[in-house]
């Protein structure tokens, strides 16, 4: 592959304070994920999959190292212009949902339309909640949904401004697995349709199968990186 | 479980929450200090009034006249076998050095003369050991005046006395105000030596004793009740005690203590709510926690117990760091405004007032925390395996229960700082009602809230929008309680502001700054005449006579007197004291006729009684006053009760009757008049000489001193209105603090979907300042309300208010809500955006 990669770190190393000494997180990692890839990173619990997305994503700011997305450094960016960066760039979906518990489901969507200046927000905001299905539950609150239909509100807050790169933190680990592989059919299909980089955490192997690369990491360090789909 | 248990999971559960501590103590601890603060000031100017009367009279008891007085008196006071006696005695006379003479007042006084406060000479020296029979002691005025110094010999009633000395100080010479002349000290006997006494018409006698037994109140009333019967001529005799000096201005010290206590109360109870608040999101954060109490087997009561300890121990902290700083506020006053307080105001602890600010301080905190925390109740132990089950339904009786406890508590605090059972029913149903209409109107507009099209909205007013139409998440109890603390402090600020322009326009600039006492009926004319020469402003004269109660409704005084209540001396004092009686056709432009008509029963002789004044005498309409006018017993029947506007300074009287009712029987005239200060002097030189009886009383140091008083009053209220004030920004920090946890995970969610630090402010900002805007329109809506029905309906003094306040006022809370609530989230704003990945 000749063109720039849309993501990339150069020996990315963090630690962490850890009771007066320091804890080394993450150990000279490198990587480099192209346009539209679907990129899974596994490992077992506290083993800095999370440090890393966050990383990658400008949530932090690395202890060396470099990070570029879309070839452009922003490991030295400030707090503001890593927010500026991930309005136009950055999508998430978290573990714990994380949505805005004061505003309704489409409320929630219409936020980071708004805040990216997409046009014809409230618009494109249905349009998504009808994707994942959610269309006549546009005004209910978090607290009014099931997991399931708070992790669809999720993606589709995600999806909206269309962002370069989506970033899931173990997406379905507070679901069951029905539920759960039903979030995943959605999200790998609006991947498709937005052709959008997917980087997704998880410790579930089940679930990264669908990736097109598995990154393995092993107390802070790559232990091995798999290729290919595997069925 | 155990105390023990209990207590160890308070001191668990007060880890951790730096914040919520600190807000908790403060909004306790303002309404403490002001509580403390009021009573220990009040207490203090009372004990300084008693000590400074004492200095006044220079002795325990005093017994003064205007003829000598019978010696079988210290008999009557033999009960007190230390006492000690000293005598004076007063008289104008004029003195001369050389050609020139002046009018002085002399005062002969024994060698043990003053036995309290210290007449302050140059040279420096007791008046006792100074003066001899040959000398005197002057006011260096006089001295300045005739041109004499220290040596120098003067003559008096023609013989000669040598100046020893003076009189640079003498306790009570200045309250007067108005004299008839500068002092001038002899001894008795040389007094006797000037052969004075002969003319004794004008000479005033006094018997002044120290009484090392101290006797009470009780004891004093029943010398005077022992005189009374057992000297002849006991009418003409005065005595007085220092304990029950001043008696008007200690009742209404007490009023005032009444009123300041209860809005001192309301900044407590302001706190209360604040607490309220703080621990309705303390207790929604730990519901994880009291879901796994529960499946380990404790009970809620159990539960609640163990947040109470807590509760408990924390108020305790609070309450004690205000009692101790409130009990330093009359140290504080005395160091930085000291014209504020009495002379010979002594500085001392209170510790009932600290314990009462401590007892009350702990028990609004435990009886505001009740109700949110009987949300153990409806605590499923299923919680601790679903996050998302429904709440059990509280028990109705503890719901009750709750309500009834703060009720309850509420009243019990209103007694304890108003002593008045009504007053007590009065505040906490006011305070009730308030808090529904809150409550209510709150509601109502987060209803209004929830149908605005947000849709529409740029995101961050939305998300403003949207946080107050969210159903139960805190915004009603916030606003209520933000909403409350406007009302109270726009409440006091409207009517204190109205009130003292009232009070400053009502010290009229023609109030009479001299009263002419003892004007003889034919002496009418030539002195009105006499004064208006002098450029006199408002004359103004009625008749007087002076007389006591002999019985009411045919039942003599004597037989009721001891009857009424010890504890309210003052209604014996009002039956035996002499009572003065004026007659008219007419009321003064300031009276008001509340009850009855005014002569309207052609039958009868009519009196009408002011009404504050019938209270104390315990009569009303259609009851019967006898009076003992020299002898002969008069009765009136009370036809009307009016109100006296006393800030008028006009002449008025409790008593008035029916126009000539008493022309024939033996009585005075009292004049009031407007004059300037020098005006004044030679008007008093003027009657010294063509109508020496008459005695001219100068009211302009009095009026003087209530206009400072009645402003020194208004400076309390707006300095408890400033602790209001104060305990409603922490209500608003803590209430903002308390969600602080909750607050970071949405910041640092924000940050993630892109919003930079300003954005972040500015959403935040926008969700305090609509909350804000909200109670503050309530809050100063309600305030406006009240202060219209209060002027207008109950003082009367007409609602010219300030309306332009309101939107004010509003616009003020808006903006004092959002800066509060962003600087108690200081911490929650620094969030890391990272730290949306964690959990
Ligand atoms: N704020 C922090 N302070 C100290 N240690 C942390 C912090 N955040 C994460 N860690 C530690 O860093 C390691 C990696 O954490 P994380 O990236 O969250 O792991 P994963 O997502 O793979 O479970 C863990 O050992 C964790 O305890
Ligand atoms: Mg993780």
């Amino acid at each position: 592959m000749t063109a720039v990669p849309r993501l990339e770190c150069i020996a990315l190393t963090r630690t962490l304070p850890s009771g007066g000494q320091a804890l080394t997180v993450l150990d000279h990692v490198d990587l480099s994920i192209s346009a539209g890839e679907f990129c899974a990173i596994l490992g077992p619990s506290g083993s800095g999959k999370s440090t890393l997305l966050g990383l990658l994503a400008g949530l932090d700011r690395p202890t060396s190292g470099e990070i570029l997305l879309d070839g452009e450094r922003i490991d030295d960016k400030s707090e503001d212009q890593l927010s500026l960066l991930r309005r136009a760039k950055v999508g998430f979906v978290f573990q714990s949902f994380q949505l805005l518990g004061n505003l309704t489901a489409l409320e929630n969507v219409l936020l980071p339309l708004e805040l990216a200046g997409v046009r014809a927000a409230p618009a494109r905001a249905r349009e998504l909640l009808e994707q994942v299905g959610l269309g006549a539950r546009t005004h209910h609150y978090p607290s009014q949904l099931s997991g399931g239909e708070q992790q669809r509100v999720a993606l589709a807050r995600a999806f909206g401004p269309r962002p370069s790169v989506l970033f899931a933190d173990e997406p379905t680990g507070n679901l069951d697995a029905a539920t759960g592989a039903r979030i995943l059919e959605l999200l790998s299909e609006l991947h498709q349709r937005e052709q959008t980089t997917l980087v997704l955490v998880t410790h579930d192997p089940s679930i990264a199968r669908h990736a097109q690369r598995r990154i393995h990491l092993r107390a802070g360090r790559v232990e091995r990186i798999e290729e290919g789909v595997s069925v | 479980m155990k105390a023990l248990d209990v207590l160890r999971g308070a001191w668990r559960e007060s880890r951790g929450s730096g914040p919520r501590l600190l807000f908790f103590i403060a909004c306790l601890a303002l309404g403490v200090a002001a509580i403390t603060g009021v009573s220990g000031l009040v207490d203090a100017i009372e004990q300084a009034l008693v000590a400074q009367s004492r200095e006044l009279l220079g002795a325990d008891v005093s017994i003064q006249a205007r003829r000598p007085i019978d010696a079988k008196v210290d008999e009557f006071l033999a009960f007190d076998a230390q006492r000690e006696r000293a005598q004076a005695r007063e008289t104008p006379t004029l003195v001369a050095f050389g050609q020139r003479s002046k009018l002085a007042e002399l005062k002969a006084v024994s060698a043990n003369f003053p036995f309290y406060g210290r007449i302050v000479l140059e040279p420096d020296g007791r008046l006792g050991e100074v003066l001899d029979e040959q000398s005197c002691a002057v006011a260096p005025e006089l001295a300045n005046e005739l041109g004499a110094r220290v040596g120098d010999e003067l003559s008096i009633g023609g013989k000669p006395y040598r100046i020893a000395a003076l009189v640079r100080d003498e306790p009570g010479r200045l309250d007067i105000g108005f004299t008839l002349g500068p002092r001038v000290f002899v001894t008795l006997e040389g007094l006797a030596r000037s052969g004075l006494e002969q003319f004794g018409s004008r000479m005033r006698y006094r018997e002044l004793y120290r009484l090392p037994s101290s006797p009470d109140e009780r004891r004093i009333a029943q010398l005077k009740r022992e005189v009374n019967e057992g000297i002849e001529d006991a009418a003409y005799l005065r005595i007085e005690s220092h304990r029950e000096a001043q008696p008007t201005v200690r009742r209404s010290l007490r009023q005032v203590e009444s009123y300041l206590g209860l809005v001192a109360l309301l900044s407590l109870v302001l706190g209360g709510v604040g607490v309220a608040q703080i621990v309705r999101a303390w207790v929604a954060s730990r519901t994880q926690a009291v879901a796994v109490l529960r499946v380990l087997g404790a009970r809620p009561r159990e539960v609640l117990a163990m947040y109470l300890t807590h509760v408990a121990l924390l108020a305790l902290v609070g309450s004690s760091l205000g009692a101790l700083a409130g009990s330093f506020a009359p140290h504080l006053v005395a160091r930085i405004a000291a014209d504020l307080l009495p002379s010979g105001f002594e500085l001392s602890w209170s510790p009932l007032a600290l314990l009462r600010g401590l007892g009350l301080g702990v028990g609004i905190a435990l009886v505001f925390s009740t109700p949110p925390l009987t949300a153990v109740w409806r605590v499923s132990p299923a919680r601790v395996l679903r996050t998302d089950i429904e709440p059990l339904p509280a028990p109705r009786a503890v719901a009750w229960g709750a309500a009834a406890l703060v009720a309850l508590g509420l009243f019990a605090a209103a007694w304890t700082q108003s002593r008045e059972l009504t007053v007590a029913a009065g505040f906490t149903a006011a305070l009730a009602v308030l808090a529904g209409a809150l409550a209510l109107g709150a509601r109502a507009l987060t209803r209004l809230a929830a149908h605005v099209p947000r849709e529409r909205l740029n995101p961050y007013l939305r998300n403003g929008v949207a946080a107050l139409a969210r159903p139960g998440i805190g915004v009603v109890g916030a606003t209520v309680a933000l909403g409350f603390g406007v009302l109270v402090i726009t409440l006091m600020a409207l009517v204190e502001s109205r009130l003292s322009e009232r009070l400053r326009n009502a010290l009229p600039t023609d109030a009479p700054s001299v009263f002419l006492l003892d004007v003889q009926p034919d002496q009418r004319e030539s002195v009105r005449e006499l004064a208006t020469r002098q450029g006199a402003v408002n004359y103004s004269d009625v008749p007087v006579l002076t007389a006591r109660l002999a019985s009411i409704n045919g039942v003599s005084v004597r037989d009721i007197a001891p009857g009424r209540a010890e504890a309210k001396g003052r209604e014996q004092w009002v039956l035996m004291r002499e009572q003065r009686i004026t007659w008219a056709s007419t009321l003064p432009a300031d009276n008001r006729v509340v009850a009855g008509e005014l002569w309207s029963d052609p039958q009868r002789l009519e009196l009408s009684v002011e009404k504050d004044f019938a209270e104390d005498l315990g009569v009303g309409l259609g009851d019967r006053l006898a009076f003992d006018v020299q002898g002969v017993e008069i009765e009136f029947a009370v036809t009307s009760l009016r109100t006296v506007e006393w800030e008028s300074f006009g002449i008025n009287f409790f008593l008035m009757a029916e126009p000539g009712s008493l022309d024939h029987a033996p009585h005075s005239v009292l004049a009031a008049v407007r004059l300037e200060p020098a005006q004044e002097a030679s008007l008093q030189r003027e009657l010294a000489s063509s109508a020496p009886n008459v005695t001219p009383i100068g009211v302009r140091a009095i009026l003087e001193k209530v206009l400072a008083v009645l402003s020194k009053l208004a400076a309390a209220v707006r300095v408890l209105g400033l602790f209001t004030i104060l305990t409603g920004l922490v209500i608003l920090a803590g209430v903002a603090s308390s969600s602080a946890v909750h607050r970071g995970r949405e910041v640092a969610l924000l940050k993630t979907l892109g919003l930079t630090r300003a954005g972040v402010v500015t959403l935040f900002g926008i969700e305090f300042a609509l909350v804000g805007l909200v109670a503050g329109a309530i809050g100063a809506t309600a305030a406006f309300a009240l202060a219209w029905v209060f002027l207008e309906r109950v003082v009367e003094l007409g609602a010219e208010l300030p309306w332009a306040a309101l939107p004010a006022a509003t616009l003020a809370t808006a903006l004092a809500s959002a800066l509060c609530g962003l600087a108690a989230n200081l911490r929650a704003l620094a969030s890391r955006p990272i730290e949306s990945l964690r959990g």
